[in-house]
């Protein structure tokens, strides 16, 4: 009969597809068969996510995007640093000095790579070298004064040509992460600049875990603890983890649902609405408000070379008329903070001129936004609400955040929302990602939300973001809103900081001071919040995460890059295992 | 009469080859006799018509924006606030009403864009055959192969949808396939009667011939087809929506639910927030899909209550 | 016959190419540059940024003139190369969706064929038996008037986060890896299920009615009075009817197949399931032109096939497109 006939021939059709999609899974499409396909004991298992966002393709710690985990767990760095307390902590180097203008650092002796061959001077001056390739994301220090690197025994020296770049040298001692020469010699100078290196023999790190599975997955990328870290020797060190098994976001709520059924121990995810959760098994950094430590500042960048945004007190006017407590508040449910004037963060305070920002900070004040908006000029001449630029002409100012970033969405429409008291009528807009940052580079936009530059250990790339000269006319990663109106100074202050040392503090804080005047007074961007390290717990498994309030435990929680290579790695130490 | 039946979501057969419909004027006071005995066709109309007062008279009774942030955070339905809050202390009522209202708009602007391509296409492929025929034929093979809404995501992310309009120009412009197969297939039929020759041998044009004779005996046909265009842009735009490729100044229910998903109201247990977005979509095109069956039923005879 | 599939290869090598040069044509239609986006995700020291941005627009081709990058994809494709992708450096294109296509395929097929199958049935059932045609069509309506993710998102919310029968995300277990193990298989189908219903359910609903509103009208048709007459059993009428019923039905599945794929394409975010649905929308964040040509090419190919697949099918039904009488 037909009907059962086409049903069988579709039937049969049905399986043997089934049957392919089955095969090829294991066979091609997951990273099959590198590890013991039975489940991972759980009282021994860390399960971490929030900061990878595609399959776990990206293998070289030399390129920006890598996997998560993969420096700070597999390859490390020169020296840590703790933002904390403003530390740098020796690391793969016992220690580093300046003589001169060379920078001398000793290489701990004793470390091996997890192939078993020693970490040498060699390995290092390979790695600062690769900086020299075309397409390399360290190629500045070559092109600002680095010369060339010489080795003697477990001594490499930097040799420099000028007065160093102090400050930026300061962050390449804890962000370069060291590759083995023996093995990363045989890759094409593409393969080091854009490649994944992914492939499994070649994972040879100094880091106390080894790559378990998950090369090019879409789920999990499992690390495996091993024996023979140089840490455990040298400081007693131990982690208390077998494994590491990072989780792939598809969705915030996906992971949020995962975290709350004690699926995720640590999460670096953004869960708005988590402050609701906190206490009992869920913890965060502080046990109030802002919950999470500050991360990167949050900044509404002013295009000033479109009127009336060229004019810095209709700037200032457009500050003081944003109420940036509501968008903490109702935005993020009180887990950010609202931004220093100086957009400098917390933990730079020491850096911060107080007194200076009490005189010149701005303030929330819609009132008096108003009346320094009349006393410049901008007033309602035909009664719709909003003021109207001096020449009459109509003021409507485009703000935009990319499609998708949906707490930025709902801030500037809490922007937008607040400006309009004031008589500041915006727009709020979504383009893509790639759409904005055309738009943005270009110069094309009015306003728009950025927070690129994460902290560090030093507020020089606060200065450089804002102030850099000169303005071309594709704008990449720096100085968006084009600011010039304040001459050279700013960006000659600037320059003048990076060649500071931290250690010279009288003649720093001086400099800082002059710098964030001009911040506080030009307003070349609006600082609006603190976006937070992202970090919550799950305590059903492993206990002692950091938090505020006990000593020793403050850390930085964050699996997200950048982070385990600060304090992130003693953090994991710190945990322990829950009594289940 | 051939039966109209849902396309797109519910993927059920393209119509049967035609049967040309009974001379139009017979059609008044008949079909009314029927249409108002037809319980599925007054239950369908009685919850679209609902929910489309609904859609204009509900933001009347309220003077919250949609957009507007100020409201207390996280409130579940109570006497001030019809549907609660959401977790950024936005109206939920509000933005249900306006959403309605989008809904409709996208639905009927999408619907009327997508009946005139697959009306000029279906008419002018069946009355005329040959190679005109192939050649929309291809045409339309060809639109209705590429799946639509991996087209419109792709067009929706790099055209930055910026109003209602635009939505429903996108979906209307890949939504049309289906229906212009059923209309060709309808008026390839009905060219082979006597009185569409008849307008020929008196000298009438094609065109003159389409709009003047064949349209008119396939009106109800078409009117089930419109119906089914609805339904589908509805749902096509909610998807876009909720995808964040929507327009974003412009409430909708996809657009709801999109924002309720990111901001875990799942989690938080915020019901109030993302059931009854998604209720009005089920509802609208439900009701639709009803009422297209029953309309079909009282204008063929056969289908009626067995 | 022969004619009856030489057209249709014809048409579908027609929409091929024409599917091909839109396919490529489309993600360049962007305003806003991959390459700027993907700096500025790397953010990179600006003077860095330039050099990068010159390097990566040689290296993925983008400097050649529209109509070598148009050869070269067709080079490329007829060899099975796709490209590398721009989102996820270093990875071909070829790689990704061979990574994700196995997901999606294992939710696609076994729903689209069980709710096919299920739906028919039932379908015919209600067509025959007014009591069972009163509760079955109006839940058939509103299901297929369900939108995908809606319903995903009910599903999820009752059955796995408030029930907790079955997991919220992922294709399987987060301490698994794939692999021919039974907990391994057990873990797959538990996070496989429910995606899996909601494709099926919706478009159930849909089979469910086409083909009851399909034998109803069969069994109305003058042959099934003429059979009635003459005194034969129901049964016969029924299969009969249920044999014609088919073949629309079965056009109907061609059809549906593009509407199914954007359904799994939404059902799949919901879930968090790692297919191709997923890799798309990342793909249309990061503009990675390969990566959106290679998917786009996947599912253009594969519901070609598909509906060649039913037009043999169709042919094997319907023994007047053998003979050239008659064929959709």
């Amino acid at each position: 009969m037909k009907s059962s006939r086409r049903t069988r021939v579709v039937g049969a059709f049905a399986v043997i597809v089934a049957i392919a999609a089955f095969a090829s899974l294991t066979a091609g499409g997951a990273g099959a068969g590198e590890q013991s396909p039975f489940a991972l004991p759980r009282g021994d298992t860390l399960y971490t996510s929030g900061k990878q966002w595609g399959p776990y393709t990206n293998f070289n710690p030399l390129r920006p995007d890598y996997n998560t985990g993969l420096v700070g767990l597999l390859y490390e760095t020169l020296f840590r640093y703790d933002p904390l307390k403003d530390k740098f902590l020796p690391w793969l180097a016992t220690s580093g000095t300046w003589q001169g203008k060379n920078f001398v650092v000793t290489m701990r002796k004793g470390v091996s790579w997890n192939d078993g061959k020693p970490m040498t001077a060699a390995d290092v001056k390979f790695t600062f070298e690769t900086g020299k390739l075309a397409g390399s994301q360290y190629s500045t220090m070559w092109k600002t004064g680095l010369k060339k690197i010489t080795t003697r025994g477990n001594v490499v020296t930097f040799h420099f040509g000028g007065v160093p770049n102090y400050q930026e040298w300061d962050s390449n001692m804890y962000s370069i992460p060291i590759v083995p020469r023996h093995v990363w010699s045989k890759y094409s100078a593409k393969e080091i600049t854009a490649g994944n290196t992914s492939q499994r023999s070649k994972q040879v790190g100094t880091g106390p875990f080894t790559y378990g599975a998950g090369a090019n997955s879409s789920q999990t990328l499992q690390w495996n603890r091993r024996n023979g870290w140089w840490a455990t020797k040298a400081f007693g060190m131990k982690l208390p983890m077998r494994y590491i098994v990072d989780i792939h976001n598809t969705s915030n709520t996906a992971s949020l649902q995962n975290f709350l059924q004690n699926k995720i121990d640590l999460s670096n995810n953004f869960f708005p609405g988590i402050e609701k959760q906190v206490g009992g098994k869920i913890g965060t950094y502080y046990t109030k408000a802002p919950f999470m430590l500050s991360a990167n500042t949050a900044w509404l960048i002013p295009n000033t070379k479109k009127a009336p945004l060229s004019d810095k007190n209709f700037r200032r006017a457009l500050a003081m008329s944003i109420n940036i407590a509501q968008i903490v508040k109702a935005g993020y449910g009180n887990i950010v903070a609202k931004a220093n004037p100086t957009g400098l963060a917390p933990q730079w305070s020491k850096w911060v001129d107080q007194a200076q920002v009490k005189k010149l900070g701005f303030k929330y004040n819609v009132a008096g936004a108003k009346s320094l908006l009349a006393a410049n000029g901008y007033r309602d001449t035909n009664g719709d609400g909003y003021v109207e630029n001096k020449d009459g002409s109509q003021i409507d100012l485009r703000i935009i955040v990319p499609n998708g970033w949906s707490d930025w969405m709902t801030a500037i429409g809490i922007i937008a929302n607040s400006t309009k008291a004031a008589g500041i009528k915006l727009t709020p807009a979504f383009p893509d990602f790639n759409a904005l940052v055309e738009e943005r580079n270009s110069g094309k936009f009015d306003l728009v939300i950025n927070n690129d530059k994460a902290f560090g250990s030093t507020p020089y790339v606060y200065y450089d973001y804002l102030f850099r000269l000169p303005v071309a006319d594709q704008q990449t990663s720096v100085n968006f809103s084009r600011f010039t109106s304040a001459g050279s100074r700013p960006w000659a202050l600037t320059t003048k900081m990076n060649k500071i040392k931290s250690t010279d503090v009288v003649r720093a804080k001086r400099v800082h001071s002059q710098i964030q005047r001009y911040i506080l007074t030009e307003l070349p961007a609006i600082p609006l919040w603190y976006n937070g390290m992202w970090a919550q717990w799950n305590k059903s498994y492993w206990t002692n995460f950091p938090t505020a309030s006990s000593k020793g435990l403050q850390n930085t929680p964050s699996t997200w890059n950048g982070y385990l290579n600060m304090t992130g790695i003693d953090a994991l130490a710190d945990l322990k295992k829950t009594s289940k | 009469m051939a039966t109209v039946e849902p396309p797109v979501e519910s993927l059920a057969g393209e119509p049967v080859a035609a049967e040309a419909t009974a001379p139009r004027r017979r059609f008044g006071y008949e079909l009314l006799y029927f249409a108002l005995r037809n319980r599925k066709l007054v239950v369908g109309l009685s919850v679209v018509l609902a929910l489309l007062v609904l859609a204009i008279v509900g933001p009347w009774l309220t003077d919250a924006d949609p957009f507007e942030f100020g409201y207390p955070i996280g409130e579940p339905p109570s006497r001030d606030y019809w549907l609660g809050t959401t977790s950024a202390g936005q109206d939920v009522y509000a933005q249900f009403v306006y959403g309605l209202r989008s809904s409709f708009i996208v639905g009927a602007l999408s619907a009327a864009i997508a009946s005139l391509i697959a009306m000029t296409i279906g008419f002018v492929s069946g009355y005329r055959g040959g190679i005109i025929d192939e050649i929309l034929g291809m045409l339309t093979n060809v639109v209705l192969v590429l799946p639509t809404l991996a087209v419109l995501i792709v067009f929706a992310a790099y055209l930055s949808v910026g109003s209602l309009v635009a939505e429903a120009v996108l979906i209307g412009v890949t939504l049309w396939p289906w229906a212009a197969r059923a209309i060709r297939a309808q008026t390839f039929s009905l060219a082979s009667r006597e009185f569409v020759s008849l307008a020929r041998l008196s000298g009438a044009g094609s065109t003159r011939i389409i709009v003047r004779e064949i349209a008119p005996n396939m009106s109800s046909y078409l009117f089930l087809v419109f119906i089914l265009l609805f339904g589908g842009g509805v749902l096509t735009a909610a998807t876009l929506d909720f995808l964040g490729l929507g327009p974003a100044q412009v409430m909708s229910l996809g657009q709801m639910m999109y924002t309720a998903v990111y901001s875990s109201a799942l989690q938080l247990g915020m019901w109030w927030w993302f059931i009854p977005p998604g209720l009005g979509i089920t509802a609208i095109v439900g009701g639709l899909y009803i009422t297209n069956v029953g309309l079909d039923e009282v204008f063929n005879p056969r289908l009626r209550e067995r | 016959m022969s004619r009856y599939f030489a057209r249709k290869i014809a048409i579908y090598l027609l929409t091929f190419f024409v599917a091909v040069t839109i396919d490529f044509a489309i993600p360049r239609l962007m305003p806003g540059d991959p390459i700027d986006g993907l700096i500025a995700r790397f953010q990179a020291d600006p003077t860095a940024s330039e050099e990068l941005h010159g390097y990566f627009t040689e290296s993925f081709g983008l400097d050649q003139p529209l109509w070598e990058q148009y050869l070269t994809f067709w080079r490329g494709l007829l060899q099975g190369d796709l490209g590398p992708s721009i989102a996820y450096i270093g990875s071909s294109v070829s790689e990704l969706i061979w990574a994700a296509l196995p997901y999606t395929l294992a939710l696609l097929v076994p729903a689209i064929v069980l709710s096919y199958i299920a739906g028919n049935r039932v379908g015919a059932l209600a067509a025959r038996r007014k009591s069972l045609d009163n509760t079955v069509l109006p839940a058939a309506y509103i299901l297929s008037a369900t939108p995908y993710m809606w319903l995903a998102l009910v599903l999820a919310y009752v059955l796995a986060f408030k029930l907790g029968w079955f997991p919220v995300s992922g294709a399987y277990d987060f301490s698994l890896q794939p692999a021919w193990t039974w907990e391994f298989v057990r873990s797959f189908l538990s996070h496989w299920f429910l995606p899996f219903l909601t494709l099926f359910l919706v478009a159930f609903g849909g089979w469910a009615i086409g083909m009851r509103n399909l034998i109803i009208y069969e069994l109305e048709a003058d042959y099934a009075n003429y059979l009635r007459s003459l005194g034969a059993p129901g049964r016969l009428v029924r299969r009969y009817a249920y044999g014609n019923a088919v073949l629309p039905q079965m056009t109907g599945l061609a059809l549906a197949l593009g509407a199914v794929v954007a359904g799994a394409l939404v059902t799949e975010i919901v879930f968090g399931y790692p297919g191709i649905g997923s890799l798309i929308l990342t793909a249309i964040q990061n503009r990675d032109y390969f990566l959106l040509q290679g998917i786009f090419l996947l599912i253009i190919v594969g519901v070609l096939i598909a509906n060649f697949i039913v037009d043999i099918a169709y042919v094997i039904v319907d023994p007047r497109t053998r003979t050239g009488l008659q064929g959709s």
